[in-house]
């Protein structure tokens, strides 16, 4: 009899105990990369940095990876460098316009006509040049800087534009910084962060136009579309404090509540400590 | 003659059910130096009641469907009358919960409350915790978010560990190679009708079990003494205890609002607690999002896989554990109860306790 009881415990362990395996496994693990990652990531040196590099930009951080710009199998470690599946390799400097203009079209258009894009082949800056290629950083004010676009030229003008910039970039840094917040509680703010990416997009075109009076002339316009934007930010903000106001009221009445629960209690208590003719009078 | 009065007496006089509540609730009595840490029961309920409510109200808009199910949670959150309010305290309350049901296993370990004749009480508990952590595994998948996917394909994927069936496990969980609409349906399936419906039968179970044995006396005060245990059964009466109702029922409500204080006081004011920023974007199977943890009740297993060379090893580590404690009703047999008579047992409760929080905080900054 005490067998059999046994090897029922041991079939209930059993059963429980491969549902936690299971459960278990929830929260073991990484996520596969691509051959391009497993293989560059591996080694060392030259062949090693474009990954790290790649680790902490901009593409990586939206999913961007090496197969969307040099092509390539990423799935397959033999083909993954194969010209027949597409794959290229490091552009030219005079070519990299082209090759990142593929996906950032406006901005090619706009840099193309740009005293920048003008001088390309005769010394001129290209993509790289400003934002780094395996390191791409965010595209920001920033990137406008005495030491940087001190390598070419003076920083007079560069500072002019910057300043001119600077209004309407900080409008939209603002704005993204609140749709963060906004998501992080639940709020969709997809069509309002859409409509600012579109602005922010066709803000940025003008920085590579580097043209002060073009930027000067079309901000007013930006900066109004954003304030927009920003009022329904508001308003969503002024809805988020009304539900505060609401759940310190709840929160407080059950608070309330249950100290009274308690009180009560204590009566009961009290009467019990006394005895049964304390409670029957 | 009033209505609700003339209702009761029609069923009165059919089921005789003042007999009844009479019985388990005035004349139902608990041991005179019950303490608080017996209200948890009662949390639980409470707690289980209003995600059985929300759940209910979320079914009405939520769609199992990889294409929608996101955008039908968005939808909730954003567009349905207090539908935040809902989703958040359903998600906000199955984290209540799993602290809850931490805690009331913790006082039933520390009180051993779960020995003999209350082995089959423990068990149906023990269960009940583990489903409860299945259903918080199965409802995570639903919103298909970057996280809800991610996790989801973390998680099945490590099942390849076991050995021999691993990869059967993998798709057999999956559906299929990826994580995709027959997980989701799986998922959806498990965790609306499979998970809630056993668990309604174990929670009915431990119930009963509670109510036939009767309630454990706290092994506390001078006036306990360790009792030899029944070889047949007997219901544990407490002579001159306390009436369940009203005495002890006000403290189980005053538990209870302080319970829901919290579990509102999160909603309302740190809503992001729970919900990492992968949880609020749609799942891009291309897009791996960095820094994935589990859930806070999770984290000790996660570091346990991270400290053992072999994820399996891991997994066999933490299987052993659970089993131990489901079967410790019948492992640890002494009748001795209080617990500064028994130090190995102190020890060894106080000992997993730290471990358990310290795996914990390792997991969350590791």
């Amino acid at each position: 009899m005490n067998r059999i009881a046994g090897r029922r415990y041991l079939s209930l362990a059993l059963l429980l105990w491969s549902g936690w395996l299971l459960a278990g496994a929830a929260v073991a693990g990484t996520a596969p990369e691509t051959v391009c990652i497993q293989c560059h990531g591996g080694q060392t040196g030259r062949l090693q940095k474009p990954v790290e590099q790649w680790r902490a930009s901009i593409h990586s951080r939206n999913g961007i990876s090496c197969h969307n710009c040099h092509g390539g199998d990423p799935t397959d470690f033999g083909m993954a460098m194969s010209p027949e599946r597409g794959f290229v390799g490091a552009p030219e400097k005079t070519a990299i316009p082209d090759f990142c203009g593929r996906c950032h079209v406006g901005v090619k258009a706009d840099y193309q006509q740009s005293a920048h894009g003008r001088a390309l082949g005769s010394g001129g800056p290209q993509c790289v040049t400003c934002h780094g290629n395996h390191a791409v950083t965010e595209a920001s004010l920033d990137l406008i800087n005495s030491e940087a676009c001190s390598r070419c030229h003076e920083y007079g003008r560069a500072k002019v534009l910057r300043e001119a910039l600077g209004k309407t970039d900080g409008m939209i840094s603002g704005l993204e910084d609140d749709f963060r917040k906004l998501r992080r509680v639940g709020i969709d703010v997809k069509e309002l962060s859409d409509r600012t990416f579109a602005l922010r997009n066709q803000f940025h075109r003008l920085f590579h136009s580097v043209d002060v009076e073009q930027v000067r002339s079309r901000s007013a316009g930006f900066q109004g579309d954003l304030e927009k934007v920003g009022a329904e930010v508001d308003s969503i903000r002024a809805t988020l404090q009304q539900r505060k106001a609401t759940g310190g009221i709840v929160v407080g009445l059950l608070v309330v509540m249950g100290i009274l629960a308690m009180l009560i209690r204590k009566i009961y208590a009290d009467e019990e400590s006394a005895g049964p003719s304390s409670r029957n009078g | 003659m009033n209505l609700p009065k003339k209702v009761i007496d029609f069923i009165d006089a059919r089921i005789g059910i003042r007999d009844i509540l009479q019985q388990n609730l005035t004349e139902y009595l608990l041991p005179r130096n019950v303490n608080v840490w017996y209200t948890l029961g009662a949390v639980l309920l409470a707690l289980f009641g209003i995600q059985f409510i929300t759940g209910i109200l979320l079914l009405i808009y939520y769609v199992p469907n990889t294409d929608q199910a996101f955008a039908s949670v968005q939808r909730i959150m954003n567009e349905v009358p207090f539908g935040w309010l809902i989703r958040y305290v359903h998600a906000v309350g199955a984290n209540i919960i799993v602290l809850a049901l931490l805690l009331h296993m913790l006082s039933v370990l520390f009180m051993g409350s779960y020995k003999q004749p209350r082995e089959l009480t423990w068990v149906a508990g023990f269960i009940i915790l583990l489903m409860s952590l299945g259903m918080c595994l199965t409802g995570y998948l639903l919103p298909w978010s970057q996280l809800s996917f991610w996790a989801t394909t973390v998680a099945t994927e490590s099942s390849n560990e076991i050995p021999l069936v691993g990869d059967a496990v993998v798709r057999f969980l999956r559906g299929g190679a990826m994580v995709g609409q027959p997980t989701l349906g799986r998922f959806f399936a498990l965790h609306v009708m499979g998970f809630p419906f056993i668990f309604g039968l174990i929670v009915a179970l431990h119930l009963f079990c509670v109510r036939r044995v009767g309630i454990s006396r706290p092994p506390f005060g001078p006036e306990y003494e360790p009792r030899e245990p029944p070889s047949t059964f007997r219901h544990e009466h407490h002579e001159g205890g306390i009436p369940f109702f009203p005495n002890y029922v006000v403290k189980d409500v005053a538990v209870i609002c302080f319970f829901l204080a919290l579990l509102f006081g999160v909603v309302f004011f740190a809503p992001g607690l729970f919900f990492p920023p992968a949880a609020f974007a749609p799942a891009d199977p291309f897009l791996t999002p960095e820094g994935i943890k589990p859930e806070w009740y999770f984290l000790w297993a996660y570091q346990v896989l991270k400290i053992f060379p072999s994820e399996f090893l891991g997994l066999a580590v933490q299987g052993l554990f659970v089993t131990f404690l489901l079967l410790l009703p019948f492992i640890d047999r002494g009748r001795e109860r209080r617990p500064t008579r028994r130090p190995l047992f102190l020890t060894l409760f106080l000992a997993g306790l730290a471990v358990f929080i310290g795996l914990s905080v390792w997991g969350h900054y590791s």
